[in-house]
């Protein structure tokens, strides 16, 4: 079975060794002549190094969970949809009563505007 | 040494790797990338356990969507290191006395005496035609169908958990309705009140 | 790509209070969402509705013969059946309490019936539970409700905070249990009960078998221990017993007992029945220092939902001695202990949250003072539960904990009984503490307190009940003995 993923191991080691050389090189060969003015921001542009911490509103974190719940919800139906003409209808009606509470799921969150950004 | 068992340490040495770095690292968003790293090393580990399921999920749902939200709360707090790490050394010995002493107990009762290759018969390696998925599924949608439908009530209650927690049904935005504005007439705009004329009476 | 599984759509009938109480919070959350403000009450009415019917779709399956349905994963029996029933029974009695607070403190809310709803179901996931992965989804399902549940005050920073904490806690020892789960799994290769029970009762089991299903057991035990309350893994329960809204306190405190004690006898007595000698040192050990602790630091509490916490701590104390014993009797004290322990409990939250007022929380001892002047009924009803808490005759807490000590004494642990009397006898003391500040004490405010009728017949039903089950226990123990 392992087999099947050589080309991914290949890929993955041909990939780090893309960005590593790349990188390498560029490092390696490029003059790198540093000064004051050189580092300062132009004009009225943002400094170059600033905490990148900032208060997001916690509306984006509702649109993250949700989208969680609706990605492992792929997950479940993911393997469904491998074996789904040798499970029949018992497996036709397992799917629909799984996708159904997420349907009425998916109904409170529309009604309640949650899915609205105001 | 066989080509399987290179990538094995290989993925077990960037797994403890960046584990440890985790862990070590004082920047909480270096942190999150490092359990992204790690996440990959055991999702790639359990690719060589023959348990693709599981490391396609871990990769889908782990990295793809856990660690958005991870990020998320790391830019939503406004964590100082120096309180961060005060709190770290104090807490250092007794975390390292009670990990050694679980290491050393779990080493022990799970190490190669029970459970090395003169125990326990060493899995049977699958054909290339053998698909994990076809197997796990059909388990799942059949013997575990209880707990498969029980998982949606978790996945319902989590929607209404967190709508329940985050939202906020205010509206608080000044927002354009086009609709409302092309379907209005004067008469919802303006009216017309007659009042009769009067006098107050201490004028009289 | 095929498998000899076969499914037969009449064997749902055991199951059938679980479906029809789905079927309805499916119902009741969509109503609600059409709802108008001025029929908002209706959530609540079908609500009652819902647990009523599905009780009485429980009670109808007592006495059904043994039926395991789902490949083994969902067991009906008589004491899944009568479990069943209490948990709806006891869920009802604290919603009469909890339309009342929510009302008064404006946390009324739909979602938050429907989330009860869905505890109750996890709660009779779990009752029914025999496999791992289902008591496990039946545990998250009732957790993930009541870690939503008290946050809902969540303009109340100490809500959240509890919140946070029961959850961070119980993320951690569901982790655990997981853990041990899987050890049981990896040596057993099954997470059936009935599997699992075979496998530990085979005599031909070898000596590694046995240290790797010991070394499960530990975490399997401490994940219990956890859900239970019990030291040292009681951290979280006085934290969340006073940050919680008190209708969320009355209910998290009282009806998920029953479901982790039918938890702890499926995986323990039904499923590792034959490692009772290693796991039976583990709950002696719990059930001393639950009860040590519960009866020693209640005495410094101020705050009464606080001291009622570590009053449940060395409750849970007595009831995990009961499995002590090992004998069939034993266990039966324990599951009388729990169900008279929610009684009680419920009639203690009762009165707490009438003496709510208006956005006022009534949760200082102190606020007792002079409570038989103003409301010399509610103040008997404290009466009853605190004399019956302490283990007073002729209520029904004295045959509770008789009843264990009887046991734990016919065991040959009379050093134990002598430890948990002497320690039942410094937590008389609190109890009777707030007796004094109720009836010897002035009241700094005289106001009356006033509560609706439905509350009013709901509490003096409870009172009564705790002093007249005391004077007749027989009825309610034998059928505790008789469920296992």
């Amino acid at each position: 079975m392992l087999e099947n993923y050589l080309p991914v191991v290949v890929f993955i080691f041909l990939g780090v060794a893309f960005g590593v050389g790349l990188t390498l090189i560029g490092w390696l060969l490029g003059p790198s002549k540093p000064n004051e003015e050189k580092n300062s921001q132009f004009e009225c542009g943002f400094p170059a190094f600033e905490d990148s911490r900032m208060h997001f509103n916690v509306r984006y974190y509702l649109v993250a969970i949700l989208f969680i719940l609706f990605d492992l919800e792929v997950a479940f139906v993911f393997p469904w949809a491998v074996v789904q003409s040798g499970l029949g209808w018992f497996g036709f009606v397992v799917i629909s009563v799984f996708l159904f509470l997420l349907v009425v799921g998916f109904i409170f969150e529309w009604k309640k505007g949650a899915l609205e950004w105001e | 040494m066989e080509f399987e068992q290179i990538l094995f340490y290989l993925f077990s040495f960037w797994f403890i790797a960046s584990s440890l770095a985790m862990i070590l690292s004082r920047n909480t968003a270096f942190s999150a990338l490092f359990l992204i790293l790690s996440f990959f090393s055991a999702a790639s580990l359990w690719l060589l356990l023959e348990a693709e399921f599981l490391a396609i999920i871990l990769i889908l749902v782990y990295v793809g969507a856990v660690m958005v939200l991870f990020l998320f709360v790391i830019k939503m707090l406004d964590i100082e290191d120096s309180t961060l790490r005060a709190k770290f050394t104090g807490y250092l010995p007794i975390g390292l006395g009670v990990a050694v002493i679980v290491i050393a107990e779990m080493s022990l009762v799970l190490g190669v005496d029970q459970f090395g290759l003169d125990v326990v018969p060493q899995p049977i390696r699958h054909a290339s035609d053998y698909s994990n998925i076809t197997e796990l599924a059909m388990e799942l949608y059949t013997i575990y169908v209880y707990p498969f439908e029980l998982a949606a009530v978790l996945l319902l209650i989590a929607i209404i958990a967190a709508i329940t927690l985050i939202h906020r049904p205010d509206k608080r935005a000044k927002k354009q309705s086009i609709e409302e504005q092309v379907n209005t007439q004067a008469k919802d705009r303006v009216r017309l009140v007659s009042i009769a004329p009067y006098k107050k009476k201490d004028e009289q | 790509m095929t498998n000899n599984f076969s499914f037969e759509i009449n064997s749902l009938l055991v199951a059938l209070p679980e479906i029809f109480l789905l079927s309805s919070i499916v119902i009741v959350l969509i109503i609600d969402l059409f709802l108008t403000s001025k029929f908002r009450q209706a959530t609540y009415y079908l609500t009652q509705l819902s647990l009523m019917v599905t009780g009485i779709l429980s009670f109808n399956l007592i006495g059904h013969p043994e039926t395991v349905i789902f490949s083994n994963s969902f067991i009906l029996d008589n004491m899944a059946s009568v479990f069943k029933v209490f948990i709806t029974g006891s869920s009802m009695v604290a919603m009469v309490y909890t339309r009342h607070y929510l009302l008064q403190h404006s946390l009324y809310r739909g979602e938050y019936f429907v989330l009860v709803m869905l505890a109750v179901l996890g709660m009779m996931v779990m009752v029914s539970g025999y496999s791992m992965l289902t008591l496990y989804m039946g545990l998250e399902i009732l957790s993930l409700s009541l870690y939503t549940l008290i946050a809902i005050a969540r303009n109340r920073s100490i809500a959240v905070e509890a919140a946070l904490k029961y959850f961070v806690l119980g993320a951690i020892a569901s982790g655990l249990l997981l853990y041990g789960i899987s050890m049981v799994y990896g040596i057993s290769g099954s997470i059936n009960i009935s599997d699992i029970s075979a496998f530990a009762h085979d005599p031909s089991i070898n000596s590694r078998d046995t240290l790797i299903l010991n070394f499960g057991l530990v975490f399997l035990v401490i994940g219990i221990a956890f859900k239970l309350g019990a030291v040292p893994f009681h951290m979280w329960v006085p934290d969340v017993y006073e940050g919680a809204p008190t209708s969320v306190t009355m209910f998290l405190s009282t009806v998920p007992k029953i479901a982790a004690l039918a938890m702890l006898v499926r995986i323990l007595v039904d499923g590792l029945g034959s490692m009772h000698d290693y796991w039976s040192d583990l709950f002696l050990a719990l059930s001393l220092l639950s009860i040590s602790v519960g009866s020693v630091v209640a005495l410094m509490q101020t705050n009464i939902k606080r001291m009622l916490a570590y009053s449940t701590i060395s409750h849970v104390g007595f009831i995990m001695l009961g499995f002590v014993t090992g004998v069939v009797s034993g266990y039966g004290a324990a599951i009388f202990y729990v169900l008279v322990y929610v009684l009680m409990s419920l009639a203690a939250f009762g009165v707490i949250i009438i003496l709510n007022n208006k956005g006022y929380e009534a949760d200082q001892i102190s606020d007792y003072k002079g409570l038989s002047k103003n409301s010399p009924w509610f103040a008997l009803v404290m009466l009853i539960v605190m004399l019956s808490m302490a283990g007073v005759p002729p209520f029904i807490g004295f045959y509770s904990k008789f009843s264990i000590l009887q046991e734990v004494v016919s065991a040959g642990f009379i050093t134990v009984a002598i430890i948990a009397v002497v320690f039942a006898v410094i937590s008389a003391y609190y109890y009777l503490k707030i007796i004094k500040f109720m009836y010897f004490d002035e009241s700094d405010k005289d106001e009356t307190i006033s509560a609706p009728m439905d509350i009013k017949l709901i509490l003096s039903i409870n009172g009564s009940l705790i002093l007249v089950v005391g004077l007749f226990p027989d009825r309610l123990m034998n059928i505790s003995m008789s469920l296992l």
